[in-house]
């Protein structure tokens, strides 16, 4: 018993506590074209969704087991994590959630850019020069992208240590895609990750073509608009 | 249309050799009134980067700027007509070398807040008058209805300077100016007839040997042969201008959204600097907080990217039918040029072979 809580604290540790970089130096190169063309309209299938509570319950296990705080529940003593533990998860958990929370991805792709488009959050955005990843770098925090196989990995790399990554893997039919989405922090001994599971679909055809101008906004037309 | 019949009728009066009656005076006349070089403005280099990459490092919308390259040649060439202190200021597709003086720029920098500008001023002899960076703020483009009034402190520098530049000069230096400059414009079309006026220094530079007769028929025909392609440029310039008075309204709109976005970029730093003194580390609202100061940081960057597209929807279509309208002039000219090239040197040699 004993050796498998040092096995999981030591796992603990290398998951949360190193700095080594989510997006690997291999992981920057490719040859040819992109990958993976993960183009298209997503929207979310909810029946494949990881459910956030469950996952929570899983993370207060494993802090459980490898946690040295100790409390009487007036029967015995039992083992559980500190409560700073917990609410650290449980941060990274709302986070997670927050992010995760659209319904719809819009993801347009070309030679160079990535951009993932979501409701009420701002659009991913890989970028990709002469067969390397860019990092679009700000003050306010790092966003660099990373080619696992086909799998497209963001990483975002916030102040105060907090990262927030996403993996996206199509299926081999192309109609499905998966997200993972794992929330980081110094301030936390775990990671927290959740799935979300989006199916392909087309937008109905409009009847109006429209364009965005500066002077006179968004611009409609019944026939294809000609700028 | 028009502009090509005219065109055609000067070539024929090119060709005839009319040859007006007169001593063999040199070209210039001995006037001291004063001389004002005429100036051409050519269309500024973008200053966009070849490596993508860098587009949005350096916040650059290469589509922009390529309409900025055409547009604020015609600031700076309304700034010095409106200062009366130059003969005829034009706008020209590509730099002529044989210019009275020729000025060239390239955008440094242009966003909302400052316009910086690389300036080079050149004249037909090869010296130059001006090298140098300007930059300053963008004069607040909600007063639309100013359409030259549009960076105008930047272009009021470049002016001032410039005629600065004018004033160091003698009439008779002026003079010299305009001399090497139709020399040279000869020599490029008819080199075996004005080669022999002309020294070219080692630096670049171009004096006057001596200088044709002022009858001197192909003179004559080069002075006309100019006044044609004076009238293409002259076309040429009033396609940018009608395209400058379609845009002007927008791009005013548009350096406003920028000059906002800007603001928006400080006011999200100085919220981002304040905004996590009181939040405990590592809880939910710590950790929201620093992923909403990125969110709004590249929400910014978004907004940003769909007004250049905004931008560009509604102006592309302007400038690329220009553009095509220009090349067609261009086109004409181009050719012209062959056709007068072989005529003038075939010409030359016949007079030369009867003078002999």
């Amino acid at each position: 018993m004993l050796r498998i809580s040092v096995i999981l604290t030591v796992t603990l540790c290398v998951c949360a506590c190193t700095t080594a970089p989510v997006i690997k130096e291999e992981m920057r190169y490719f040859d040819g074209p992109l990958p993976s063309d993960l183009s298209g309209s997503w929207e979310r299938n909810y029946a494949r969704d990881d459910d956030v509570n469950a996952v929570l319950r899983e993370a207060y296990y494993q802090l459980s087991r490898t946690s040295q705080d100790q409390y009487y529940n007036g029967n015995s003593v039992m083992v559980g994590p500190s409560s700073n533990d917990m609410a650290s998860v449980v941060a990274l958990a709302r986070l997670a959630e927050l992010i995760t929370r659209p319904d719809v991805l819009t993801i347009t792709q070309d030679e160079h850019e990535i951009s993932i488009e979501r409701e009420d959050d701002f659009a991913m955005l890989c970028s990709f020069y002469n067969g390397a990843t860019k990092a679009n770098q700000s003050p306010y925090g790092n966003e660099v992208c990373g080619w696992d196989g086909k799998d497209l990995v963001s990483n975002l790399v916030l102040p105060d240590g907090l990262q927030v990554t996403h993996r996206f893997t199509k299926s081999d039919d192309g109609q499905q895609l998966r997200v993972i989405t794992t929330v980081t922090s110094k301030t936390s001994r775990l990671p927290f990750s959740l799935r979300r599971f989006y199916k392909k679909f087309e937008h109905l055809p409009s009847s109006f073509e429209c364009i965005e101008t500066l002077s006179m906004k968004r611009v409609c037309s019944t026939s294809e608009v000609k700028p | 249309m028009r502009q090509v019949r005219i065109a055609a009728m000067l070539l024929t009066l090119v060709l005839t050799g009319f040859s007006p009656a007169g001593a063999d005076e040199p070209a210039t006349a001995k006037s001291s009134a004063r001389v004002a070089l005429n100036v051409s403005i050519a269309v500024f280099d973008p200053g966009v980067p070849d490596d993508q990459s860098q587009f949005r490092d350096l916040k650059i919308f290469p589509r922009i700027r390529q309409v900025e390259a055409r547009f604020l040649p015609f600031v700076l060439r309304d700034t010095l007509a409106n200062s009366h202190d130059w003969g005829a200021v034009r706008v020209v597709p590509e730099p002529d070398i044989a210019a009275e003086l020729l000025v060239t720029g390239t955008i440094l920098r242009s966003d909302g807040a400052v316009l910086a500008l690389k300036i080079r001023a050149v004249d037909a002899g090869g010296h130059v008058w001006l090298d140098k960076a300007f930059s300053g703020p963008v004069a607040d483009t909600r007063a639309v209805a100013d359409k030259s009034g549009i960076q105008q402190p930047v272009f009021a520098q470049v002016a001032v300077e410039l005629e600065a530049a004018q004033r160091q000069r003698d009439a008779a230096e002026l003079r010299r100016i305009s001399d090497i400059s139709l020399i040279r414009y000869g020599n490029r079309l008819a080199p075996s007839a004005f080669g022999q006026y002309l020294n070219e220094g080692s630096d670049g530079t171009f004096s006057l040997k001596r200088l044709p007769a002022a009858n001197d028929p192909m003179l004559e025909r080069i002075q006309r042969i100019r006044g044609v392609e004076y009238i293409f440029t002259d076309a040429v310039d009033t396609k940018f201008r009608e395209l400058n008075s379609e845009i002007a309204s927008i791009y005013a709109l548009w350096r406003e959204h920028r000059r906002k976005s800007l603001e928006y970029e400080k006011e999200d730093a100085r919220w981002a600097a304040t905004s996590t003194d009181n939040l405990e580390r590592g809880s939910y609202e710590s950790i929201q907080n620093i992923y909403d100061n990125y969110k709004f940081h590249r929400i910014t960057q978004q907004e940003q990217d769909k007004l250049a597209i905004a931008f560009n929807n509604e102006v592309g279509p302007k400038v690329d039918a220009m553009e095509q309208r220009i090349a067609e002039l261009e086109f004409w000219v181009e050719q012209r040029y062959i056709e007068w090239h072989r005529l003038l040197e075939q010409l030359f040699e016949a007079e030369t072979q009867i003078e002999q």
